[in-house]
């Protein structure tokens, strides 16, 4: 396995990942909360985008309601931990499994009756803003009021219960983000990977050649669900409360792809250079402007605009692609 | 001119910036003593940022109005935007920690609200929650954390009480009503707790329809016309600023005349806007709300600051709840005359204010950091602005009702 997953890897690419893995490791050490915050923020988005590349990516069905599916994981984890005290570890597994169930829900409607392309976009956005509206009067979560997780002081860090310094969470997260990267390799490397791409380039042509779309465009669906879901349940146990204004809207669905749009679509080190680019220096550029004395809120949302603006004009497959190009490590990153 | 950079003078310029970057915190010194730096973290970008600037505005004015009040207020204001997102004001309220920040105080949303109050507690950093009404903040035995503002049992507790005075003073007594409410997530907060509390109140009308209409409603005749067919003498409209001036425009319209329209505890009927857009259609509505004592000399000294400071702007609640934060902070500086976390906690939770801004009694806080003492005033608008009617010992004006018709208003 593991020589399919460096199969056409150049060394200096391994090198360079390493060293950024390394990076990532000791940040912790000798970067303050702040910065770690942001790393904490980089993370998450680089796992989701990873998440929803899967689908967009690597199946080519655009989804603009993935916040469908971070909702219902964050929800269902909370909800067995706050009612019948089921771990996070244990409820994940649930959170995991209803999220692939909504997701097939929408997909078997859009794939079994021929919903494509734009349609099927508005189809997750739907989804996602009925999901909403519906948990405003679900009662149970405490539909719009917010439903919040006890917030215990620590001492110590609870890994099982996921209560702990938000050092432990930066690890849980760059682990789960380092295991999507591979594991989104090996996919990509597999059967269904090359699958996936012939349906995602010229989905009548893998037809003819005997490709069952609808299986795999299911498969793409379920597995980028499951993996979304995950980082709703990190998000309702690092942040403790729950509105589904805020985890279901549309905004959050926008902001979860943006990372991959600009890193670039399809590759499987764009998302997180995304990640990277977006939260990290939308957050120096702040900073530059608040030391230079001008106060500007919103800053950040028109860097996001300008970023987009540049990936449209000159970058349309975004800023990995000819960088990867740039630093000769090949095509299979 | 071109400049060429190569793959390796790429890789050591990165390596040069993670340096600087990672070697920052260590610049950091926290003072013990001196200077108090305020940290006010609002959202100020997205969509709730027009609240967010007007908890800003009121924390801005703090510093010079103390100081005319005769107060010591030795005052540094820190900002930052939360960008109306949870994850963003968690990493801003780590950022203003990390840049020396004494006490936090903000965050008008609930839920950005809450992922501060953690960061605060790790820190042993007091944080003021200035607007936010969510009960279980303060329901999590947090010790660093305190709320000048009622939680929404209590703010909807008082709306219905305040009800039954207004009907009492005015000898109109509505037998029926319409409740109507924007389905957005506060509009359905405050129907779902008016359903259970209601009971509890003996309110002498029965709700004969409740109707809930989308926040984005461009037009809300249909829902004005199934109102006007139930002849309820009473309206209580949940609303936010633009479906308010909907509402009254179609009510004119169609020329439906309950009444008394009184929210029980919403935003939009004492907004600037409203006024400027409904001139004098905008006059004789109720809203039950927490609101500035205009009997204060206080409030008066601050309500001219920011008059003058702020020409055309209307002076409202989150104004009023955002002075009195950093007003909370700097008497407790002063008392414990350290910056620690731990001594300002301590000065902060002995804080007993019988003169302040807002309506109701001492500004207190009870052992779980909640001041429980606030009280909705009745605002009735006249002369197209808010006036306080109820109760009467802080009145501004008096109570008109029955409304006058729609047709014979100058």
């Amino acid at each position: 396995m593991i020589a399919r997953l460096l199969d056409g890897v150049p060394k200096r690419a391994l090198i360079l990942l390493g060293l950024l893995l390394a990076f990532l490791l000791v940040a912790p050490l000798f970067v303050g909360n702040y910065i770690l915050s942001v790393l904490i923020l980089v993370l998450y988005f680089a796992y989701t985008g990873q998440a929803w590349n899967v689908m967009m990516g690597f199946a080519g069905q655009l989804s603009l309601g993935h916040s469908l599916y971070v909702g219902l994981g964050a929800y269902t984890a909370a909800a067995l931990y706050v009612h019948f005290g089921i771990g996070p570890w244990a409820g994940v597994w649930i959170a995991i499994l209803i999220s692939m169930a909504a997701g097939l829900v929408v997909g078997f409607l859009a794939f079994r009756f021929g919903i494509g392309g734009v349609y099927f976009a508005l189809l997750t956005i739907a989804f996602a803003e009925f999901t909403r509206v519906g948990f405003d009067h679900f009662m149970w979560v405490n539909g719009s009021g917010g439903f919040f997780l006890p917030v215990a002081q620590y001492s110590v860090n609870d890994v099982l219960n996921l209560r702990g310094s938000p050092t432990m969470f930066y690890y849980i997260l760059l682990g789960i983000t380092v295991l999507a990267f591979i594991f989104c390799r090996w996919l990509l490397t597999g059967r269904i990977g090359y699958y996936w791409l012939a349906i995602r380039e010229e989905p009548e042509a893998a037809q003819t050649l005997g490709i069952n779309i609808f299986r795999c465009k299911m498969i793409a669906v379920a597995i980028s669900s499951g993996m979304t879901a995950l980082s709703g349940v990190f998000f309702a146990f690092y942040y403790n409360n729950l509105f589904p204004e805020q985890i279901f809207s549309m905004n959050r669905s926008i902001e979860l792809i943006l990372g991959p749009i600009i890193g670039g679509v399809g590759s499987l080190f764009g998302p997180i250079l995304g990640a990277f680019v977006l939260t990290a220096l939308a957050e120096v550029l702040n900073d530059i402007m608040v030391a230079l004395g001008y106060e500007l809120p919103g800053v950040k949302l028109l860097f996001y605009g300008f970023c987009l603006l540049i990936v449209v004009m000159w970058l349309p497959n975004g800023i990995w692609p000819p960088l990867r190009k740039w630093l000769r490590l090949g095509e299979r990153l | 001119m071109s400049i060429k950079l190569t793959r390796r003078q790429f890789a050591a310029s990165a390596a040069g910036a993670a340096l600087v970057a990672g070697s920052a915190p260590f610049n950091i010194v926290k003072a013990q003593t001196g200077k108090l730096k305020i940290g006010s973290i609002h959202p100020r970008s997205g969509f709730q940022a027009q609240l967010g600037i007007a908890c800003q505005r009121g924390i801005d004015l703090a510093p010079k109005v103390l100081q005319q009040l005769g107060i010591k207020a030795d005052v540094e204001i820190m900002n930052a935007d939360t960008e109306s997102n949870v994850d963003v004001a968690r990493a801003r309220a780590e950022k203003l920690i990390n840049d020396g920040a004494n006490v936090l105080i903000g965050a008008f949303d609930s839920g950005q609200s809450s992922a501060i109050a953690q960061v605060a507690e790790q820190k042993g950093v007091p944080y003021i929650i200035n607007v936010a009404a969510a009960p279980q903040i303060t329901e999590q035995g947090y010790k660093f954390v305190f709320r000048n503002f009622p939680t929404a049992p209590m703010l909807v507790g008082d709306g219905l009480n305040l009800m039954k005075s207004v009907f009492e003073k005015s000898g109109i007594t509505p037998k029926t009503a319409v409740f109507m409410h924007v389905n957005d997530t506060f509009g359905q907060s405050m129907a779902g707790a008016i359903k259970a509390m209601a009971p509890r109140f003996n309110l002498p009308f029965q709700i004969v329809e409740t109707i809930a209409y989308d926040p984005q409603a461009k037009d809300l005749s249909v829902e004005i016309a199934k109102a006007k067919a139930t002849g309820a003498e009473l309206l209580m409209p949940v609303t936010r600023l633009n479906d308010a001036i909907l509402m009254v425009r179609e009510m004119v319209k169609q020329r439906w005349e309950p009444k008394i329209v009184m929210s029980p505890g919403a935003p939009g009927f004492y907004e600037g806007q409203f006024y400027k857009t409904l001139g004098k259609f905008s006059n004789y509505l109720l809203t039950n709300v927490p609101w500035y004592n205009p009997r204060s000399a206080m409030t008066q000294k601050l309500l001219d600051q920011f008059t003058k400071t702020y020409k055309g702007e209307l002076f409202e609640l989150n104004v009023g709840f955002s002075f009195e934060a950093v007003m909370v902070a700097v008497l407790a500086h002063n008392a414990a005359k350290s910056t620690a976390g731990a001594a300002l906690a301590d000065a902060i939770r002995k804080t007993n204010l019988t003169d302040h801004v807002m309506a109701g009694g001492p500004l207190q806080f009870n052992e779980k950091g909640q001041n429980v003492n606030i009280k909705s005033v009745t605002l009735q608008n006249l002369d197209q602005r808010p006036k306080v009617v109820l109760p009467l010992d802080i009145a501004e004006d008096n109570l008109t009702l029955p409304m006058p018709s729609w047709q014979k208003r100058t």
